[in-house]
């Protein structure tokens, strides 16, 4: 069986504990100590997004209904998203941790990674590094906030040796400690370990952490009938695998509809919005691309999907919009809609796209260029379309879960 | 409670610590003498830039937004944390 890595723990996991929360307690002193969360939408039926350190503490969990946390915690403030305020700390956060690593990789809005290696440190001075972090957030972001900070021979057990202790933690997973750690773990605790797979570990007579770093690769194999039963081997053992960038395979909005409908054309100026952000950022990035993906959830559970790909390459918001509206069609419809999803798939830069004999592409990309550009000068949605109309207030801006893409225009002073 | 609406301030610019910050807020015919700043953050409309101040004034919280454009401030929200 394959030891654990000797590899020093020079991988570092920021966590910003109750990231949206905290962000609105430093933002309003007066909320400070006080049980807050930030739902999508503060009326009774709103999702949580973020519960603050303190409506943790009386059980208010991410997920539940406001009228759940609510239930649980009466004197429960609730405040809607403000997305502007988290990018700016998340970019303020990101310049401060490029001061201590040039390896700096932000994984979602709220956390980030950090990699040592190379550099020449003595082990313990990234004890002293992740306290120094601790110190500079509260002085130069915001008294307010904290972090957990994991240290591990890979990102796997840095993210793990993060979620030890919360808040404020700052704990290592190394070749001396893993048993003992990985005893007082259950499997769920293990980042991307989910019921379905809990219950097919079991079955194969894998029930605790332990069990599953002393599993045997072939066991593995077993389980998850994929290379995946590989990785985990060697993650679990501290050696990295999760150091790759996948870089971009799609651009994407979903929105869960505060009305539901199930006529087309209620759907279409909601469609129309979602699109034109979508293949906004989609050209921002420089990007075309050749699928498209309509997803609808439907009011009673079930799930509606399509995906196609085209011959040319889309990129105005109109081409995708007809494709887009074209597959809304093919699903016929036959329940109300409680969420729409649209995303581009396929990817190719812009650079790396054939000219075509008649021009008619290269004026399109300009007019589309144009209108982008002033929607840039003078904000979003200034020139949209006339059908776009009555979605003005709806679809509004978000932070996706995992998604710290499309920062670039947004400044720290 | 959302307020924005135009609102009076004067703010103070410190050359050593390079920051600058709302001092004293006068709305709606009274005087709020500002205790603390609780995040100051930028944001774009467009090409405008804004420069938010979340602060406090005598147990009274207020987000006040400076528009770059034409240095005009407005208040957006305050809040007695009641």
């Amino acid at each position: 069986m394959m030891e654990f890595s000797r590899t020093p723990s020079l991988i570092m996991h920021l966590d910003l504990n109750s990231c949206f929360a905290t962000i609105e307690q430093q933002s309003n002193p007066l909320l400070r100590g006080r049980p807050i969360a930030v739902a999508a939408y503060t009326t009774a039926n709103g999702c949580i997004l973020a519960p603050s350190i303190e409506a943790k503490k009386m059980g208010v969990k991410t997920g539940f209904r406001v009228s759940e946390g609510k239930a649980l915690c009466p004197r429960l403030v609730i405040l809607p998203p403000d997305p502007p305020k988290y990018r700016y700390v998340h970019l303020k956060l990101r310049r401060l941790l490029e001061k201590y690593s040039p390896v700096v990789a932000p994984k979602s809005i709220d956390e980030f990674i950090l990699d040592f290696s190379g550099q020449s440190l003595p082990q313990n001075n990234l004890f002293l590094v992740g306290r120094d972090i601790k110190f500079q957030i509260k002085k130069h972001i915001g008294e307010w906030l904290t972090a957990s900070i994991g240290l591990g021979p890979n990102r796997f057990l840095a993210k793990v040796a993060s979620n030890l202790k919360k808040p404020d933690g700052l704990e290592e997973i190394n070749y001396l400690n893993f048993a003992d750690i990985y005893a007082s773990l259950t499997l769920p605790d293990l980042h991307g370990i989910n019921q379905r797979l809990t219950a097919r570990l079991s079955s194969r007579g894998i029930y605790t952490v332990t069990d599953f770093y002393r599993a045997s690769l072939p066991q593995l194999r077993s389980v998850f009938h994929s290379i995946n039963g590989y990785y985990w081997y060697l993650r679990l053992r501290g050696y990295e695998i999760d150091n790759i960038d996948f870089g971009r395979k799609s651009f994407g909005n979903m929105y869960s509809l505060p009305k539901h409908h199930i006529a087309a054309a209620n759907l279409a100026p909601i469609l129309h919005k979602l699109v034109e952000k979508m293949s906004f950022r989609l050209r921002s990035s420089g990007y075309q691309a050749r699928g498209l993906f309509l997803g609808l959830l439907y009011t009673n559970g079930t799930f509606w999907h399509y995906r196609r790909s085209y011959h040319r390459y889309l990129f105005a918001s109109d081409d995708i919009y007809r494709a887009a509206f074209s597959l809304l069609l093919k699903s016929g419809l036959t329940l109300p809609v409680a969420n729409l999803a649209v995303s581009a798939f396929d990817l190719i830069k812009n650079t790396a796209v054939q000219l075509d004999l008649f021009n008619s592409v290269s004026r399109s990309l300009q007019l589309s260029s144009a209108l982008d550009n002033i929607n840039r000068r003078y904000g979003h949605f200034v020139i949209s379309p006339a059908s776009m109309i009555s979605s003005v207030s709806l679809v509004p801006d978000r932070i996706g879960f995992g998604n710290i893409g499309d920062l670039t225009e947004f400044v720290i002073s | 409670m959302k307020v924005f609406s135009p609102v009076s301030v004067i703010s103070s610019y410190n050359h050593c610590l390079r920051t600058v910050s709302p001092r004293k807020i006068l709305w709606n015919g009274r005087e709020y003498l500002i205790t603390s700043t609780g995040l100051h953050h930028t944001y774009r409309q467009g090409r405008t830039l804004f420069h938010v101040f979340s602060v406090v004034a005598n147990r009274t919280f207020f987000r006040l937004t400076l528009n770059t454009d034409n240095l005009f401030w407005q208040l957006d929200e305050i809040d007695d944390g009641i």
